[in-house]
């Protein structure tokens, strides 16, 4: 039941969109959620920690079930509600396969955003150096290479024609990537995914809500 | 059927073990292999090039299915063989939802490792500094206390009293820390649950012949 769950999150982290996104598609409106900040330094505050005690957003409680990982909480939302909603694991063994490598293959993309966005979180100013700022760049710019490739191939989602496990869990990654100002015509095939999905209710109904009132930095500019 | 699937691995691989792992449990053995060797860079070489444009191992083919992330290729088995030798994924909703928390959770293990570990391969000469060295070993250690914590809390495995797809995954991950040096004494949950689970079939059927020696024998002696 919604009124059982409840949701620590922070606006704009990919990780909590795709709980959200997740709760959305299997008809779970109504949970308890929190909104908390990352600049005020929310996520480590006491109430995440007895929740998360890695002090990260999201952290997820359903009945007693702890499921801070985006994935875990997903997975196990769609396994507990196969029947209730939009159905995000496709029988079909050919989009099933796909939609499986391509959800794992997003977690390697994902570190590669990361690594860039909070570069100068995580390495004190001493040990920066512009090399690395630009191989972490190039990484990213051969990965996302990867999935314009993959995206050329498929229909409107990751496994084909359908939405699918693997939608919910990279779309987040790719919304991300155009609020930070990705460059549409270097990368069309993810712009195109981007805009296909963009309107979907579980997605708009959830959409970050300081992005719709100021504009993102332009860290991605010339990715 | 087994005949239809191709593995291509490297030795000492901790995701090419996961995948041989759940094939032993799955009862899928007489799949089709080839190990390559990392020290002569073949997963660089054109045969691993056409089944994973990433150049990694593991590269798994199943019919007409790529799954070479390997957690894919085993949530690919398990969906698809799931009356079929053992049982990796509970019914109980308590089990499940640690399975999916600690599996997931394994990427942050994982990624806290690799950074403390490989450190000298990932950041180029001029870019290092011994204050990032101990920060990624200070990192690690956190984090391996927190599994410590884990396994001092749950039976003979992850999830509880059953061996899991969560073991599967994360169990080789832990037999390479203890094989590089990781300390029994300082982890003694962690050595319990290595012990206990090395002569399981699955696993004693497939160890790995030989571990790579770009990593020092005692590198974790110190963690």
């Amino acid at each position: 039941m919604a009124k059982d769950m409840t949701l620590l999150w922070g606006s704009g982290s990919a990780p909590c969109w795709r709980v959200m996104i997740m709760l959305e598609e299997k008809q779970l409106q109504g949970y308890n959620q929190k909104l908390l900040s990352f600049e005020k330094m929310e996520h480590k505050s006491q109430e995440v920690l007895d929740m998360n005690p890695r002090g990260q957003l999201p952290a997820f409680k359903c009945g007693k079930h702890i499921l801070n990982e985006s994935y875990a909480a997903c997975f196990f939302l769609e396994n507990q509600y196969k029947s209730q909603g939009t159905k995000l694991i496709p029988d079909s063994p050919d989009a099933q396969a796909l939609m499986y490598q391509r959800l794992f293959e997003a977690v390697p993309l994902y570190q590669k955003i990361v690594e860039i966005v909070l570069y100068n979180y995580r390495v004190p100013e001493g040990e920066r150096h512009d090399s690395a700022v630009q191989r972490n760049k190039e990484g990213l710019t051969a990965e996302l290479k990867l999935w314009e490739g993959y995206l050329n191939k498929t229909d409107c989602c990751l496994a084909g024609k359908e939405f699918t496990l693997a939608d919910v869990l990279f779309f987040p990654n790719v919304a991300f990537l155009f609020r930070l100002g990705l460059s549409s015509e270097r990368y069309p095939a993810l712009t195109k995914y981007y805009n296909g999905l963009k309107d979907r209710p579980s997605i708009k109904a959830t959409w970050p809500p300081h992005w719709q009132t100021t504009p993102g930095p332009g860290i991605m500019n010339t990715v | 059927m087994a005949k239809d699937m191709t593995l291509l691995w490297g030795s000492g691989s901790p995701p090419c073990w996961r995948i041989q792992i759940i094939l032993e449990e799955k009862q899928l053995q007489g799949y089709n292999q080839k190990q390559f060797s990392f020290e002569k860079m073949e997963h660089k070489s054109q045969e691993v090039l056409d089944m994973n444009p990433r150049g990694q191992l593991p590269a798994f083919k199943f019919g007409n299915h790529i799954l070479n992330e390997s957690y894919a290729a085993c949530f690919f088995l398990e969906n698809q063989y799931k009356s079929q030798g053992n049982k990796l994924i509970p019914d109980s909703p308590d089990a499940q939802a640690l399975m999916y928390q600690r599996m997931f959770e394994a990427f942050t293990l994982v990624e806290k490792m690799m950074n403390a570990m490989y450190y000298n391969f990932k950041v180029p000469e001029g870019e290092r500094h011994d204050s990032a060295i101990h920060r990624n070993k200070e990192a690690m250690t956190a984090e391996l206390k927190l599994w410590e914590g884990y396994l001092k809390k749950t039976n003979c495995c992850l999830a509880g009293q059953e061996f899991t797809l969560a073991d599967v995954l994360v169990y080789p991950f832990i037999a390479y820390m203890f094989h590089y040096g990781l300390s029994s004494e300082r982890y003694p949950a962690l050595a319990k649950y290595y012990n206990s689970l090395k002569d399981r079939p699955s696993i004693k059927a497939t160890w790995p012949p030989y571990w790579q020696k770009y990593a020092d024998q005692d590198a974790l002696k110190t963690i």
